[in-house]
């Protein structure tokens, strides 16, 4: 196998990007139709899946991207088989291959639900590059259906751990191995159809990277891309100039793993020095006994998005941006666990890392970050009892941080995932659910010169014979933090029965197996996120707009925003000599 | 005489067919105050130029952004929203997604309809259509006592799964109108009676917000058509490319948000179908951005949603993308070495630096006027020269900062802006499962034919179309549009050997459909109605179209039916499930008065006496060979079956063509340049 090393010979700035848009054409082209040729909704629909390009030493050049966490999930396979990640044996690749894996000790995944199949791309009887993509699959087995549970303790609860292995080899689908993995899946027919989306996807990828190469040139497509990395590297490192030097850290908290535990300390100091950033994780707690263990690759992927959207969102999605940070996690902690540590609900612990990262790099861009968001996943899952089975998951938005210069966002997701919701239309016609509320939740973002972003509540009554409830959400004991004198946002809870004379609020986010009768409301409500400066800066015309919203209580304007109210007026005097009294107390 | 009247942000667009079957066309500035003013002197003039009596118009469309503007500058009416009890947060929450995936200081956009302007109503139906809690009088009251103690021009009323059942809407929309006849009031039943509450509620609130607005320039619209002595009443274009009367506008201006792009498509289909092109990606490139639809067998492409500037539209409309590279897109180097080009544009004010109106940054023209390509000694406006010097000026700069001279960077902001526009025509062929290279590309706008050939030339496409006159398509498009319509029903039907359901909701359908054609005075010979079902197995959520055709659906066609969803299925996406549960979720029906196409009026022939269309040569820069001596024709002066080989340039009124160096383009019958693109 050899690479192409470029040669310093100069291909012009203006073809580099003109190559750029065509390799991002090439990739959002294997992503239309792995979405097209998909069965299941999560990725037909939900474009639960990411396509990408990488050169021929294994660097990710284009990425079409639609899910943060899949960002340098595919870097892992990729980098094994083209010898760029050292220390694994060496696999024959022939045109016309494609490899799949799913495992993320041993294929570089970041749980076994996301499938990333890797076919090479030939010229001239040599390797130029890989097409790659990743994709959501909807069951791998497992010991709960969707194969995304939070309370499971080892890795083999999980599903099925593919190793990095030929599906196609030399244009013949190796029917073992496909044969193995569907009679894994609870839904092997919609396996079939989305695993054969994805060979297609790679396929179409690999073919347009050969027609590329064939009207620039080999040696051309090599020099560009070795330039589309560079300049990746170059915008993070003038984004890190920009950042004051120092050391920062902060230490953000991680719901119990288990009843009776204590809280997951996540500790992020950032390192700035010049255009150098590095991210050290030291100070970390220990690998959790449940799924919320994050390896390599999916660090990597919460780390491009946190400093992405901190410093420029103008980076492009290539492996450059890697070669200008330094990411360190000591082994044995929860974002670097050692096999078979269980990893299924990974993302609660991306979101932490990410406020982690937000919170030390606001102690040197107190300007530019918000304050703490929901940052939970917020995952619940119905499942019929009795005759009419059915699954039924969902994933509930929060509030986001307050923003150095606006309020946060109400009910959104943040961070490494952007989902949407079903439509109440949508699962009250096909599962016995009633939907009594779904709603904005006053009060619950932290009070601040500006406000944090409200929680979501969601009332969903149980019909037929009763159903069973499992969930993994965090922030439920801890809510986000306030930034600059701003007050902290709420937690999130479940409550069985609200308001009932039987009303149980569950202990925390990590349940499995609540029993539900029919009649009973689940209610399920995301944390609210934290405020930014302190509440008595806020405008009392903002204050006003608040209480006649009825995002803010006539109460809370007054106790803790000092705003006092006449009807649909502030009394400014009354306003301002109320405050002046809170200040001096 | 027909004629069509496409109202942009600058000029009003009027193009007429008289009965001997010649194209009219004019051109005057927009008011927009009130665009029925620019309507109405726009048709004066061209019947005044032509010496016909405005007697003789039997047909008026138009096409007015009068809805697109109140929604972009947000400045409807005040309106209040009612809904079903538990759900005041529905238009807040929408899909839970956050506007950017990693700009931190992004906003949603602003809800229509503050909180404390949402009421609620203790209601409910269940997901099957059956009434959980009716709606009760004092309940009812307590809304209207409510309602009356707030200052608003609209109402929107949406409850949950009133597409099963209007009966709770119709009931509160009744009360609201007897007690506040002012007031505009819509229900999402009658808007867009789909399931999925956010995207109805969406759709209904937008009809509230511009509602009011959209009455009172149609009053002032028919009575100056009126006053011309228009014996017709106006027709106005919607976004499906249909168009209906005053009334049906009034009742869903929603319905126009998107009609200006879909206008020209419609009216880029015809031109090239004329010359025998059915299967293209239109290519429509203005000032500061360019609209790419595909089109397969004449049609465009239909989207059921769309969403303007964060504000989700469920209307059918043109599939239009829109990529934000245009005349006007400012082009810059960025701190790591980049040229980027766009999405941020000059506008017409300051515009580009050649303008002279105070532009300071260069832009893609002013990369075009140094190329040679947009002719430097061109008049615009009230006898403005273009500013050469200012041109060199901006782009010098861009040169600096790449270390190129100023040529090579204008250069490149072409080849970068080129680069964006392929990539959005391979997204929409590819998007549909259509090799780009199968397509024939058709340009228009102000800047497309300036730029398609190359672009076309990037993405393997080696047929151009550039119609007779690419500057106004939308008027063209608003004279080959048919009267049209979609109503539709959401109904959950299972497949399974009994078509009685199927039948209740298609006759249901029909009758609406001839209420419709009723209100828009349709003669019955005249009426066309055709069915559309929503399908998918059961559990997706997504659905495929299946053609019914006449609706005529009886028990032993059922199999046939689903036959043929299987068959869509798989000619969508490759594969299909023959064992699985097949399902309707909705019944469309199309409602149209087919229109008697016109024939495009034939270009003569090159005559001895005629003058040759060359006019000039000048000086014409190209990627790789640099400057080359181009011929200057006059698109005036070009007769039927005139060959043009590159390097040349075509200029006329409304849009230059840029034939690069190894492109053959030939003049076809009607007009339209058909270029030929080498690789």
């Amino acid at each position: 196998m050899t690479t192409t090393e470029p040669r310093q010979e100069a291909v012009d700035s203006i073809t580099v990007q003109v190559i750029g848009n065509a390799l991002l054409s090439i990739a959002e082209e294997a992503g239309t139709m792995l979405r097209r040729a998909s069965y299941s909704t999560n990725i037909k629909e939900r474009a639960d899946c990411s396509t990408a390009i990488f050169d021929g030493a294994g660097r990710l050049i284009a990425q079409a991207e639609h899910i943060p966490i899949h960002m340098g999930s595919m870097a892992g396979a990729v980098g094994r088989l083209s010898g760029r990640i050292p220390g694994y044996e060496q696999i024959a690749v022939r045109p016309g291959d494609v490899f799949i894996t799913n495992d993320p000790y041993a294929g570089g995944g970041t749980h076994l639900p996301d499938i990333t199949m890797v076919a090479p791309v030939f010229t001239d009887g040599l390797i130029v590059g890989w097409s790659a993509n990743i994709a959501h699959h909807s069951d791998v087995g497992g010991h709960v259906p969707g194969s995304n549970s939070g309370d499971s303790t080892t890795l083999f609860m999980e599903g099925l751990r593919i190793p990095l292995v030929k599906i196609v080899s030399e244009g013949e689908v190796v029917d073992d191995v496909l044969a193995f993995v569907l009679l894994n899946s609870r839904l092997p027919e919609e396996r079939y159809g989305d695993l054969l989306a994805q060979q297609s996807a790679a396929a179409i990828g690999a073919q347009r990277f050969v027609e590329l190469h064939e009207k620039y040139g080999t040696e051309v497509v090599g020099i560009a891309s070795h330039e589309l990395l560079g300049y990746a590297e170059r915008r993070l490192q003038l984004a890190v100039e920009a950042v004051p030097d120092g050391e920062y850290t902060f230490t953000d908290w991680l719901d119990p793993d288990r009843e009776g535990e204590d809280r997951i300390p996540i500790v992020a100091t950032v390192r700035v020095s010049g255009t150098r950033i590095a991210l050290d994780f030291a100070g970390t707690g220990r690998e959790a006994t449940v799924a919320v263990n994050v390896v390599r690759s999916a660090l990597e992927a919460t780390v491009y998005y946190a400093l992405k959207a901190a410093l420029d969102p103008g980076i492009p999605a290539n492996g450059g941006f890697f070669d200008a940070v330094e990411i360190s996690a000591p082994e044995g902690t929860i974002l670097n666990p050692r096999q078979p540590a269980p990893v299924a609900a990974r993302t609660d612990t991306c979101q932490r890392i990410v406020d982690a990262i937000f919170g030390a790099l606001a102690q040197a861009l107190p300007d530019r970050i918000p304050a703490g968001s929901h940052s939970s996943i917020t995952y619940v899952n119905f499942s019929g009892l009795g005759d009419n089975f059915y699954v039924y998951p969902e994933v509930i938005a929060g509030g986001a941080g307050a923003r150095p210069k606006a309020d946060g966002l109400d009910a959104v997701q943040v961070h490494v995932t952007n989902s949407s919701n079903l439509p109440i239309e949508s699962l009250e016609t096909e599962y016995p659910l009633l939907v009594e509320a779904y709603e904005l939740v006053q009060d619950s973002g932290g009070a601040g010169l500006h406000r944090g972003g409200l929680a979501i509540r969601r009332d969903i009554r149980i019909l037929g014979d009763g159903a069973e409830f499992s969930a993994h959400a965090d922030r439920q004991s801890l809510p986000p933090a306030g930034y600059g004198g701003g007050l902290n946002g709420t937690p999130g809870r479940f409550t069985v029965r609200p308001g009932g004379p039987d009303e149980r609020v569950l202990p925390g986010g990590r349940v499995s197996g609540v029993l539900l009768r029919g009649g009973d409301i689940m209610r399920v409500q995301s944390p609210g996120a934290g405020g930014f400066g302190s509440p008595l800066e806020r405008d009392p015309q903002s204050v006003l707009t608040d209480v006649l919203d009825g995002r803010v209580s006539a109460v809370a304007a007054r106790d803790i925003y000092a705003v006092v109210l006449d009807g649909a007026t502030v009394d400014a005097a009354a306003t301002s000599a109320l405050r002046s009294q809170r200040k001096a107390d | 005489m027909r004629i069509g009247v496409d109202v942009g942000g600058t000029f009003t667009d009027i193009t007429a067919l008289d009965d001997d079957g010649a194209f009219h066309i004019g051109k005057i500035p927009s008011t927009p105050d009130d665009q029925s003013v620019a309507l109405s002197d726009g048709v004066r003039g061209v019947l005044e130029r032509v010496g016909a009596s405005a007697s003789t118009v039997d047909y008026l469309g138009h096409g007015t952004t009068v809805a697109t503007n109140t929604l972009l500058e947000l400045n409807g009416s005040s309106t209040a929203l009612v809904v079903t009890r538990g759900f005041r947060d529905v238009l807040e929450i929408a899909r839970q997604k956050r506007p950017s995936l990693y700009d931190l200081f992004a906003q949603k956009p602003r809800v229509l309809v503050p909180r404390r302007l949402v009421f609620e109503v203790d209601e409910r139906l269940a997901g099957d259509g059956t009434e959980i809690r009716g709606v009760r009088e004092d309940d009812l009251e307590r809304l209207l006592l409510e309602l009356s103690a707030v200052d608003v021009d609209a109402v929107a009323i949406c409850f949950l799964h009133s597409y099963r059942d209007d009966a709770h809407e119709r009931q509160v929309a009744d009360a609201i109108r007897q007690r506040f006849p002012e007031r505009y009031v819509t229900r999402s039943s009658e808007v867009a009676p789909e399931f999925r509450e956010y995207e109805r509620l969406s759709t209904t609130v937008i009809n509230a917000f511009v509602g009011p607005r959209m009455h009172g320039y149609v009053s002032r619209l028919e009575r100056r058509s009126r006053d011309l002595g228009v014996p017709v009443s106006p027709k106005i274009i919607q976004s499906n490319g249909g168009v209906v009367s005053p009334d049906s506008i009034v009742r869903r201006p929603v319905t126009t948000l998107l009609s200006g792009p879909s206008a020209g498509v419609l009216g880029a289909a015809w031109v090239a179908a004329q010359s025998g092109h059915r299967d293209l990606v239109t290519f429509d490139m203005g000032g500061t951005s360019t609209d790419v639809c595909l089109v397969r067998d004449g049609r465009a492409l239909v989207a059921s949603e769309r969403s303007i500037d964060g504000y989700v539209v469920r209307t059918p409309s043109a599939n239009v993308h829109t990529v934000g590279a245009g005349g006007g897109s400012i082009a810059r180097v960025d701190g790591a070495g980049a040229l980027q080009v766009g999405p941020r544009s000059a506008g017409a004010r300051p515009g580009p630096a050649a303008y002279g109106f105070g532009g300071t940054q260069a832009t893609v023209t002013d990369a075009n006027v140094l190329l040679g390509r947009q002719n430097p000694d061109q008049i615009i406006g009230d006898d403005l020269r273009l500013d050469v010097g200012a041109a060199e000026r901006v782009v010098g700069k861009i040169g600096d900062g790449l270390g190129v001279n100023v040529h090579d960077a204008a250069l490149g902001v072409v080849r970068v802006a080129n680069s964006h526009m392929a990539r959005a025509v391979r997204q929409v062929s590819v998007d549909n499962g259509d090799d780009p290279r199968d397509l024939a590309l058709v340009a228009y706008g102000g800047a497309g034919p300036l730029h398609a050939i190359e672009v076309a030339r990037e993405v393997g496409m080696r047929t151009v179309l550039v119609p007779p006159h690419p500057g106004t398509l939308c008027a063209l498009g608003l004279l080959v549009s048919e009267v049209r319509t979609e109503l539709l029903r959401s109904s959950l039907i299972d497949i399974a050997g009994d078509a009685a359901p199927l039948r209740a909701v298609i006759a249901e359908l029909r009758e609406a459909a001839e209420q419709w054609f009723d209100r828009e005075r349709i003669p019955t010979a005249e009426r066309s109605t055709r069915f559309v079902l929503d399908m998918r197995y059961q559990r997706q959520n997504f659905e495929l179209q299946v053609d019914v055709g006449d609706g005529d659906v009886r028990d032993e066609h059922l199999d046939e039916i689903v036959a043929r969803f299987h068959e869509t299925h798989r000619r969508s996406y490759g594969f299909a499930h023959p064992g699985s549960t097949v399902r309707i979720v909705n019944v469309t029906v199309i409602a149209a008065q087919p229109v008697q196409a016109p024939v495009a009026p034939l270009l003569p022939e090159r005559d001895a006496g005629d003058a040759a269309s060359v006019i000039a040569r000048r000086e014409v820069r190209f990627e790789e060979v640099g400057a080359l001596s181009a011929e200057i024709h006059d698109r005036e002066l070009l007769r039927a079956g005139d060959v043009i080989v590159g390097p040349a340039v075509i200029e006329q009124q409304d849009s230059t063509t840029v034939l690069p160096p190894a492109t053959r383009s030939v003049v076809d019958p009607f007009g339209t340049l058909i270029v030929e693109v080498r690789a």
